[in-house]
């Protein structure tokens, strides 16, 4: 049997002691969590290695951000074979094209059934169409579920006829050079016929000379009608802009020359031969320069070269990181968000269900301590276990490039905030599994617009005030600044996630109050 | 009745109302420092209402209470610190051990670790948990577990202690020990009330409170509540000879001592005989019924009938059934602060079956 001690000797006396007692009882709810925590060793290895299989899992296995499009093509019997080749390899950059023949019929009712993503049917008569000034339509269906595949979707297509325009005005411009080559030879040798006819000519030569202004004629028309929409040449200076009414200038005027020669009145027709004259050699001019332009030049005008600046300081071909990188900044915040939550969401619920609360009433200790303490607690769980996972992550190749003070700092608020929102959850919970449920409602409201996979760009702007309040948010901004680009995150990452843990902690200090004083 | 020792805790005219007969209603009662008090009664007929009030964790409607001199409404923390307390569930932690556990219940009284190590060692000897201190919470029986709730609760070594049902679930035998502690515990000068369903357990107790739908019906030491509730002591007496039955209860009724005579139900021998002391009265009832001038009966025994306290339960639960609250509390009740009795051994008649009356 104990005896009993001296009155009041186990509670230290002396009044200044309280301040003592005080951080006693914050020390008995803190070792109380770290001891509960640390018996559960499933949980912890969980909590570091879970994450971090998914990422290892998501490095392994991730190949390409674009989905993969199951794609029929259906081409012009009328096609040229080289253009069928290229526009072939030119849809395959994008699409998956499939190994079976389909009519238009039977590729949409493979659409229909899943069994094909995406069909495209190429238009009959495409250069027909080009050389009249027409559009070509290539008529590209799907039957996505997907809004991000379908803008994927929508996007390649766009990218991809591009590309064909590009390569079937290529070809057309190719073409008009190699007519414009033959022209220009046979243009100088009809000036001089044109000279000849100048002085006295016989009947007999006239003929002649005739006959060979008319091939330069069939010529010129020939290459007229080879050369390309005029809306290609725009900007590319007169020499090239006037290049087909210089040709149908060039073939009125042979016209106006076989006139004159039929009638057999040179003398009349002098000044108009001396015009004709001049006109073809403006138009051999200008097919000059026509045929010194790459035809890829005449075509795409501007060109790109990209470069991340990135490479400059790191000496390294790609600046972006390997997509596992990049988004194990992203896992961190997921983690400390997603413990801290889970955690604090049963703390409350669970003391207050089992009875604790009744407990806790009676004895000196008060809730504000009971908060400290178990914030203390988590605090230092989740510390342990992102310290670990990012360790782990430098091993993998995750880089820290700015201070690691600042590293822990953001990890310390990002902490409190997202224990906030736990603890929040608690005291509005009525029971476990409600407690797991708003945990499970907060993760996936952060999966979807914290920035983690989609962009917060893509929000409209009401949502940003949501968004402001997810923890994860200012987590995964504020990693991937001091992980992967060296900076140090704007001023709104800060002071968010201080509002959000202030917050947070005056409102559960609120509600938890009140249900401390009716346990 | 009355007492030299102070009040612990004082409770007058104090109701807190749930709903329509759901709460506690009118409870006036004190208890003195250095005693047991036992509240006995069915589940949800306010044992836990009332030793909340007195915990401070609710507020009453009306009345008033004092415990440890102060309103438990607006305890201080060195009135806290003088109090412990075993609420019905088991509130510790599965994953702490049996050391850990008493521990972070001792460090929110604001113990030291080294005075946490030596209250410990005490105690969990005292309890015989010392070869568990390093099992866990979720590894210990429901027995362990409660007395892993005693030593929470006496850590600080609190001067009053509320226990909420602590032998609910367990054995006899642990039950037995726990009363065991419970006594030692007041021996030591602490003060206890204890709330139970079992009713037999009203007899460890100094002082029994017996509560229906939230009002205290009686309340007294065990020994008196039995006096109370049967009307005073019984004799169980059998008769050598059937035929003299019908001449022992008319003797009987004339003796001026004799309260009440019944049948024993299914016998033709035996009769219960009301006194005010059994112990007293015995020799002078066998003088009336053996007398050679008088009936001259053979008795063939005479002795105390030795009743449960589940009877005197039932029994005054019956009274208060079928009279009105007021005068049967009124009745029941002694009003006045109690004193410490010592506990004898009580007898009673059966309350079934009247067979006459004086």
């Amino acid at each position: 049997m104990p005896t009993r001690p001296t009155q009041r000797t186990l509670i230290t006396p002396h009044p200044a002691d309280e301040a003592v007692r005080w951080l006693i009882r914050i020390r008995a709810y803190f070792l109380k969590e770290v001891r509960e925590i640390r018996r559960q060793p499933l949980l912890l290895i969980s909590l570091v290695a879970g994450p971090l299989l998914v990422l290892v899992l998501f490095g392994a296995g991730f190949v390409n951000s674009n989905p993969v499009l199951r794609t029929a093509l259906i081409l012009p019997d009328d096609l040229p074979a080289e253009m069928r080749t290229q526009i072939t390899s030119l849809v395959g950059l994008n699409f998956r094209l499939v190994n079976r023949a389909y009519t238009p019929a039977e590729a949409r009712a493979a659409l229909a059934d899943g069994d094909l993503d995406v069909v495209q049917i190429v238009p009959d008569d495409v250069f027909g169409k080009l050389q009249r000034g027409e559009n070509a339509t290539i008529l590209i269906y799907s039957n996505a579920i997907n809004p991000l595949v379908e803008g994927w979707i929508q996007y390649l297509a766009y990218a991809q006829v591009n590309e064909i325009n590009k390569a079937l005005l290529t070809e057309q411009t190719r073409l008009a050079q190699q007519q414009a080559r033959t022209v220009g030879v046979r243009i100088t040798a009809g000036a001089n016929r044109l000279t000849e006819l100048e002085r006295e000519v016989s009947r007999a030569e006239q003929e002649a000379i005739r006959q060979e202004l008319r091939t330069l004629r069939a010529l010129i028309v020939q290459f007229r009608d080879a050369i390309p929409p005029d809306n290609l040449f725009a900007g590319r200076g007169d020499d090239v802009e006037n290049l087909r009414a210089r040709a149908d200038d060039a073939i009125q005027s042979l016209d106006a020359v076989d006139a004159i020669l039929a009638s057999g009145d040179l003398e009349r027709g002098l000044e108009e031969l001396r015009d004709s004259k001049e006109l073809l050699m403006l138009l051999d001019q200008q097919i000059a320069i026509f045929v010194n332009i790459a035809p890829e030049t005449i075509v795409s005008p501007v060109q790109q070269r990209y470069q991340n600046i990135r490479t400059e300081s790191i000496g390294q071909a790609s600046g972006a990181y390997p997509a596992v990188v990049y988004y194990a900044p992203g896992v961190l915040a997921l983690l400390v968000q997603h413990t801290a939550v889970s955690l604090g969401a049963l703390a409350l619920v669970r003391e207050r269900m089992m009875g604790a609360f009744e407990l806790f009433r009676v004895s000196p200790a008060n809730m504000v301590q009971l908060l400290i303490g178990k914030y203390l607690g988590y605090t230092m769980i989740i510390a342990v276990a992102s310290a670990a996972l990012t360790a782990a992550m430098r091993l993998f190749g995750v880089p820290l490039q700015s201070s690691w003070l600042l590293f822990a700092l953001l990890l310390l608020l990002l902490t409190i905030a997202s224990l906030g929102v736990g603890f929040l959850i608690s005291t509005v919970a009525g029971s476990d599994s409600q407690a797991i449920q708003f945990a499970m409602i907060s993760l996936l409201l952060s999966i979807f617009f914290s920035g983690f996979f989609i962009s917060r760009d893509s929000f409209a702007a009401w949502i940003e005030p949501i968004i402001a309040l997810i923890p994860m948010s200012h987590g995964v901004a504020g990693f991937h600044d001091l992980m992967l680009r060296g900076v140090i995150p704007d001023a709104e990452v800060w002071i968010d996630l201080g509002i959000t843990a202030i917050i947070t902690f005056v409102l559960v200090t609120f509600l938890t109050q009140r249900q401390f004083r009716r346990a | 009745m009355t007492s030299t020792r102070a009040n612990a805790i004082e409770s007058h005219n104090v109701s807190l109302i749930f709903g329509e007969n759901a709460g506690v209603f009118d409870q006036t009662y004190t208890v003195s420092e250095g005693t047991i008090l036992g509240l006995i009664g069915p589940s949800g007929c306010g044992k836990t209402t009332t030793v909340r009030l007195a915990l401070g964790l609710y507020r009453p409607h009306k009345g008033t209470i004092r415990v440890l001199g102060a309103n438990p409404a607006t305890f201080r923390a060195e009135q806290q610190a003088r109090i412990g307390y075993i609420p019905q569930q088991f509130v510790l932690y599965p994953n702490l051990s049996v050391a850990e556990n008493a521990e972070f219940l001792a460090s929110l009284y604001g113990m030291r670790r080294h005075q946490i190590r030596r209250r410990l060692d005490e105690l969990l000897e005292f309890v015989d948990l010392a070869s568990a201190r390093n099992r866990l919470g979720r590894q210990l029986s429901g027995g362990m577990q409660r007395r892993l709730m005693l030593v929470g609760a006496l850590m600080h070594d609190p001067d009053l202690i509320f226990a909420d049902e602590p032998t609910a679930g367990i054995d006899p035998v642990l039950r037995g020990r726990f009363w065991d502690y419970f006594r030692t515990l007041r021996d030591q000068g602490r003060t206890l009330l204890i709330t139970t369903q079992i009713v037999s357990e009203a007899m460890y107790c100094d002082y029994v409170a017996v509560m229906r739908q939230g009002r205290l019906l009686a309340m007294d030491t065990p020994q008196n509540l039995k006096r109370r509730a049967l009307g005073g002591e019984i004799i169980h007496l059998t008769l050598a000879n059937p035929a003299n039955l019908a001449k022992a209860v008319g003797a009987l009724r004339r003796c001026p001592h004799v309260k009440e005579v019944r049948y024993v139900p299914e016998s033709d021998r035996e009769l219960y005989v009301t006194v005010d002391d059994a112990g007293d009265w015995i020799p002078e009832v066998l003088n009336v019924l053996e007398d050679p001038n008088g009936p001259n009966i053979v008795v063939e025994s005479a002795e105390e009938l030795a009743l449960t306290f589940d009877d005197v339960f039932i029994r005054i639960i019956r009274q208060w059934e079928d009279q009105p609250i007021d005068q049967t509390a009124d009745a029941m009740m002694g009003r006045e602060s109690y004193g410490q009795h010592s506990a004898n051994t009580s007898h009673t008649a059966h309350p079934d079956h009247p067979a006459s009356r004086r």
